[in-house]
């Protein structure tokens, strides 16, 4: 393959350029300029500043200023440069070279000019280097060595203005990082990063001159601002101004390891900065694809659950879930479960008995777990969480597109004109997506919003959407069949593309189904609430605006026409000609870290790895052989079923691995049923979260630092997960999962994480050509990397799709069966928010629950007003399934008839509230429409007769752990 | 509450033939739903609501039905 100068990928990501590479399109005909700095010859893309072309030669030109996560701002001066023909000393950061420019970046004159700014501000600055904790890595150290200052003329504070910054209080309101004002030297960097990168706006300067000084809000503390503790400002912070807590307690760290954020499913590339086996920081690497050197309040900060006094790291087993724990050693408890699930298969049938993955664990752990239940328990009673979130994703693409996956790149945001988000909310749940998101709107680009709610992205700072589409829960396929509609009967349609690229057949009959006047805004209107001139605008704005991308989460997915609608949203990009190239695109946003990854990895009951159905006989074959073993050619239960069937009294044994499904699946109480009539229940996890405490084997899990393996994200890119500290429990999950299978009678033998991935590679096309070494070279890799693509594939369906000729699926609505009645008149809907993550198992065990504390009910004001109920107000929610208790938060976000809450924490109970119904494809739950009431609570601190029984359960269950 | 097993597989069913039950030929439609349970459903599932489908004959809807009728006749061919 030919290979282009492509600043993306040509440059290294431990030396900081100065200034962004210049934007520049890596074909054969792309020209570089060459100009001469110092005497040697570079030759860079236009548009490249001088500070960058001569750090690409290696000359590093002094710089406080700038740094190349931000746009040049040209305040300091230290990097002034002569050039050739030109008066003065022009900064070189905000200089762009030119061809056949002679530059030079060293002389008397300049060092002498670069030592005099730099004696202003060290004049301003205390003079305690020995005691910061910035000693080690500041810049402006730094640069008082490089341009050489040996002497203060300006000290103390009588030389200059009565203010100065020496006397400022720290602010320390933050939980992870510190504001050392005293030592600001005002180069706007924080600034300039929580807007250029964050998109908050948080920060601000005030005053000018030597008074000026930076304040978050209107000098508010940090934690009363706009912030939300992205970490931007710190990392862009050249001084110990902005300084993390735990440098600050703790001291620099003396080695790195470059690995993957455990949380959302951006899949930010972080460095664990260590000190020994402690991590004591986590940077957000620049070298990363993801997420491009940036990183949210989780993945940066919220890393100490991992060593958090509730961890478990001893077995344990017990007789029944009355009894206390018993600590044993592995081996016990892998005899003791074997020997249950065995006998539980005896007497109730092969098919009693299944397992859950982990949508939070490695591909290499999923892989194993699945591999466990489809050789050792013999059935394929295997699922993933996934099957809750984004299961219709898989359905749907793969039925319309060919693949179960997104079909684009997160970079390719950078190149779309029209941005539709449906049914997400990526500045609260894929935060650095949403900021690389937000950077483009500010840059221009158009923005869809359908979604209940006013989330952040209709009205935030900066960024509006041009369409707020705020439909009624449960009418996404009226929605998007009304947009369709309005393109075909408008003539809108990529006619070309269509008839090269999709089925005709097909594409006909969709078009007389859609055509038909009850999909038309004007009749939807009466279901979704949009009104029809909306839909007719966002749709002409979505088929004629360019570049038009859709991006789309549990929003879509959570419903009883999940499926539906992922298959509407690819007849969408279809019909208007939106697949297959940068800017475009159906992209679904997944929530935690690994769903991709293990949907990828065959968790699904019907799918061996590869998304090939398990009752192909040649898939089986390669199965079978190389794992020697009989397959069963018949689809194993999902999740759902399996609660049903344990219900009933048909299924007694479950391998749960990384999940909490007592937590995170619906109608709580359904759920608990089905634990409680469990024979062997297996769990495996770092605390004993819900479901463990229905369990009779407690394997201890551990967390992502603690061992090797991959993740995949959103973008179907394989990013390593590296392990920094040695395994608490003294195993690594992996080898968990090969202890138990070797109890059960099937032994897997592997050594490391590594040679699991070779099994992956050798029997999934799409995988073939992922290894280790690769991914070590690489960063990380995007699916399919195979001989076909070596380099992997950024973007989907570029010549054809994958299933040969794209296929348009009819979408007729169904309205759910969960209406609004006397009894339930409002419907609520849940999601989640910044900080914390999922279940909140882990993020509720760090100081992020300083943002969120507990799950409140959003409110719209007349509905509120109708209770009689306030903000702060303890409220009850019901439904047909159950009710709890929770304070109210009233909020114009809302719109009357709809309630939203989160469902961190357990003890809120929300899933208690949500019923059992389903998308008809999948079985995913329909956790975002339910009907309910809310009522206010007249006793101040009743709870609700389910939380009473939780918290009873739960103090038993502790006390049942011998620590 | 808490559907049955049974209850819930027929609600399946149906939703089932709702969505995907569209569209040109009646015969296409079963086709349809029938290709949809067979690749989607455990054994037992499929098992046991052709087992007790007579019983609620007039709680599934009429595409429904004919699937299921003809899952049963395949799971007894099998
Ligand atoms: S806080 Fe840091 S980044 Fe911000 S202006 Fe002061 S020195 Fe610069
Ligand atoms: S932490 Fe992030 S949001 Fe907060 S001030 Fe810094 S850049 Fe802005
Ligand atoms: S939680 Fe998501 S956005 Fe935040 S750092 Fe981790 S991967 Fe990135
Ligand atoms: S680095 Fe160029 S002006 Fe500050």
């Amino acid at each position: 393959m030919l290979h282009f100068f492509d600043p993306r990928t040509d440059l290294d990501s431990e030396i900081d350029y100065g200034t962004p590479p210049a934007t520049f399109d890596p074909t054969p005909d792309a020209e570089l300029i060459s100009l001469s700095i110092d005497g040697n010859e570079v030759r860079v893309p236009e548009g490249t500043s001088v500070m960058h072309a001569a750090a690409m030669a290696g000359i590093n030109i002094p710089k406080l200023c700038a740094t190349d996560s931000l746009e040049a701002f040209g305040s300091c001066r230290i990097c002034l440069v002569q050039i050739e023909g030109r008066r003065g000393f022009p900064a070189s950061c905000t200089t762009p070279a030119e061809a056949g420019m002679e530059v030079k970046t060293q002389n008397d004159k300049i060092g002498k000019l670069r030592r005099n700014v730099m004696e202003l501000y060290i004049s301003d600055h205390p003079l305690d280097c020995l005691t910061c904790p910035a000693n080690g890595d500041c810049e402006l150290q730094d640069m008082a060595g490089a341009v050489g200052l040996r002497n203060v003329r300006y000290t103390g504070q009588s030389a200059i203005p009565s203010h100065t910054h020496l006397d400022e209080k720290k602010d320390t309101s933050n939980p992870y990082f510190t504001f050392d004002a005293s030592k600001c030297i005002v180069c706007n960097r924080c600034v300039r990063a929580c807007e250029e990168t964050q998109g908050t706006f948080a920060l601000t300067i005030s005053s000018r001159g030597f008074e000026s000084k930076v304040s978050p809000g209107q000098d508010d503390a940090f934690m009363d601002s706009d912030c939300v503790s992205c970490g931007a400002c710190v990392q862009a912070c050249p001084t110990a101004t902005l300084m993390e807590t735990s440098i600050i307690d703790k001291g620099q760290p003396e080695h790195s390891v470059i690995t993957t954020c455990a949380y959302c499913g951006v899949g930010c590339a972080f460095k664990a900065d260590m000190k020994g086996d402690e991590v004591i920081r986590m940077t957000p690497w620049k070298g990363g694809k993801a997420n491009r050197g940036h990183s949210c309040v989780k993945g940066r900060f919220a890393f100490g659950y991992a060593t958090h006094q509730d961890r478990i790291t001893s077995p344990m087993v017990r007789d029944s879930i009355d009894q206390p724990w018993r600590k044993v050693s592995f081996e016990e408890a892998f005899d003791f479960a074997a020997t249950r699930i065995k006998g539980i298969q005896e007497k109730y049938g092969r098919n009693s008995v299944g397992g859950i993955t982990s949508s939070r664990c490695t591909n290499e752990e999923t892989y194993l777990v699945q591999k466990l239940v489809r050789a050792a328990f013999g059935n394929n009673n295997v699922d993933t969480c996934a099957r809750v979130c984004h299961s219709p994703t898989g359905f749907g693409l793969k039925t319309t597109l060919g693949e179960s996956a997104g079909t684009q790149t997160f970079d390719s945001v950078e190149k779309t004109d029209v941005i539709m988000v449906i049914g997400a909310n990526p500045t609260d749940a894929h935060p650095v997506f949403g900021s690389r998101m937000k950077k483009r709107i500010r840059e221009g680009a158009k923005l869809i919003v359908v979604d209940p709610r006013s989330i952040d992205l209709v009205n935030g700072p900066h960024v509006n959407a041009d369409y707020h589409l705020q439909l009624m829960p449960g009418t996404n396929v009226a929605f998007v069949n009304a947009m369709a509609h309005v393109i075909v009967n408008e003539g809108l349609e990529a006619a070309d593309f269509i008839a090269e690229r999709c089925e005709t057949e097909a594409f006909h009959e969709w078009k007389n189904f859609i055509a038909d006047e009850r999909h038309s805004p004007e009749n939807t209107e009466q279901f979704t609430g949009i009104p029809a001139a909306y839909i007719r605008g966002a749709a002409r704005l979505y088929a004629t605006g360019g570049n038009g991308s859709i991006y789309y989460g549990l929003g879509v997915t959570e419903h009883s026409q999940g499926s539906s609608t992922v298959m509407g949203i690819a007849n969408l990009a279809m019909l208007t000609g939106n697949v297959g190239r940068d800017g475009v695109g159906v992209n679904p946003l997944r929530g935690q870290n690994n769903v991709q990854g293990s949907c990828d990895m065959g968790s699904f009951p019907h799918e061996l790895p590869g998304y090939r159905h398990i009752s192909g006989q040649a898939v089986r074959d390669l199965f079978e052989d190389a794992w020697k073993v009989k397959l069963d050619p018949e689809p194993g239960y999902r999740i759902t079923n399996m609660l049903d069937a344990a219900v009933e009294g048909s299924y007694k044994g479950l391998y749960v691995q990384g999940e909490d499904i007592a937590q995170s699946d619906p109608n709580t109480k359904h759920v608990e049923a089905a634990l409680r009539n469990m024979e062997c229940l297996i769990v495996q996890d770092i605390f004993l979260n819900e479901t463990a405490k229905f369990a009779h084997v407690f394997l201890p899990g551990t967390s992502f630092l603690e061992k090797n393996g991959t993740f995949t994200n959103a973008e179907r890119r394989i990013s390593p997960v590296r392990k920094v500290m040695p395994p608490m429990p003294g195993l690594e999950d992996w080898q968990v999962t090969l202890g138990l299978s070797k109890a059960l009678g099937y032994e897997m033998h592997y050594e490391h994480p590594s040679e699991i991935m070779a099994e992956i590679a050798a029997l999934t096309p799409t995988f073939s050509n992922v290894t280790y070494e690769r991914l070590d070279e690489e960063g990380s890799l995007q699916w399919p990397c195979n001989d076909e693509t070596p380099d992997g594939t950024p973007i989907m369906h570029v010549d054809g799709f994958v299933r040969g000729k794209g296929f348009f699926a009819l979408t007729e609505y169904v309205p759910t069966e969960e209406k609004v009645t006397r009894r339930f008149p409002l419907l609520l809907t849940t999601g989640r928010i910044l900080s914390q993550y999922n279940v909140g198992a882990q993020t509720r065990r760090t100081e992020n629950s300083s943002w969120h504390g507990e799950d409140t009910l959003e409110i719209h004001p007349q509905d509120a007003e109708d209770r009689g109920i306030n903000t702060g107000d303890l409220v009850s929610l019901a439904s047909r399934a159950g009710d709890t208790h929770l304070r109210a938060l009233v909020s114009d976000r809302m719109q009357p008839g709809v309630v939203y809450t989160t469902f961190h924490h357990p003890e809120t109970g929300a899933n208690v509230i949500t019923t059992d119904n389903s998308d008809w494809a999948t079985n995913c739950p329909e956790y975002k429409v339910t009907a309910v009431q809310v009522d206010k609570l007249i006793s101040e601190t009743a709870s609700s007769e389910w939380q009473n029984q939780f918290a009873e359960f739960t103090e038993q269950q502790i006390a049942f752990i011998d620590k | 509450m808490s559907e049955n097993e049974l209850s819930h597989l027929i609600k399946m069913a149906n939703q089932i033939a709702s969505n995907i039950g569209i569209g040109s030929t009646e015969e296409d439609c079963v086709k349809k739903v029938v290709t949809h349970i067979t690749a989607f459903w455990a054994l037992p599932m499929r098992q046991k609501i052709c087992a007790n489908m007579e019983e609620f004959a007039e709680d599934l809807n009429p595409i429904a039905t004919k699937a299921l009728l003809e899952i049963q006749t395949n799971l007894k061919a099998a």
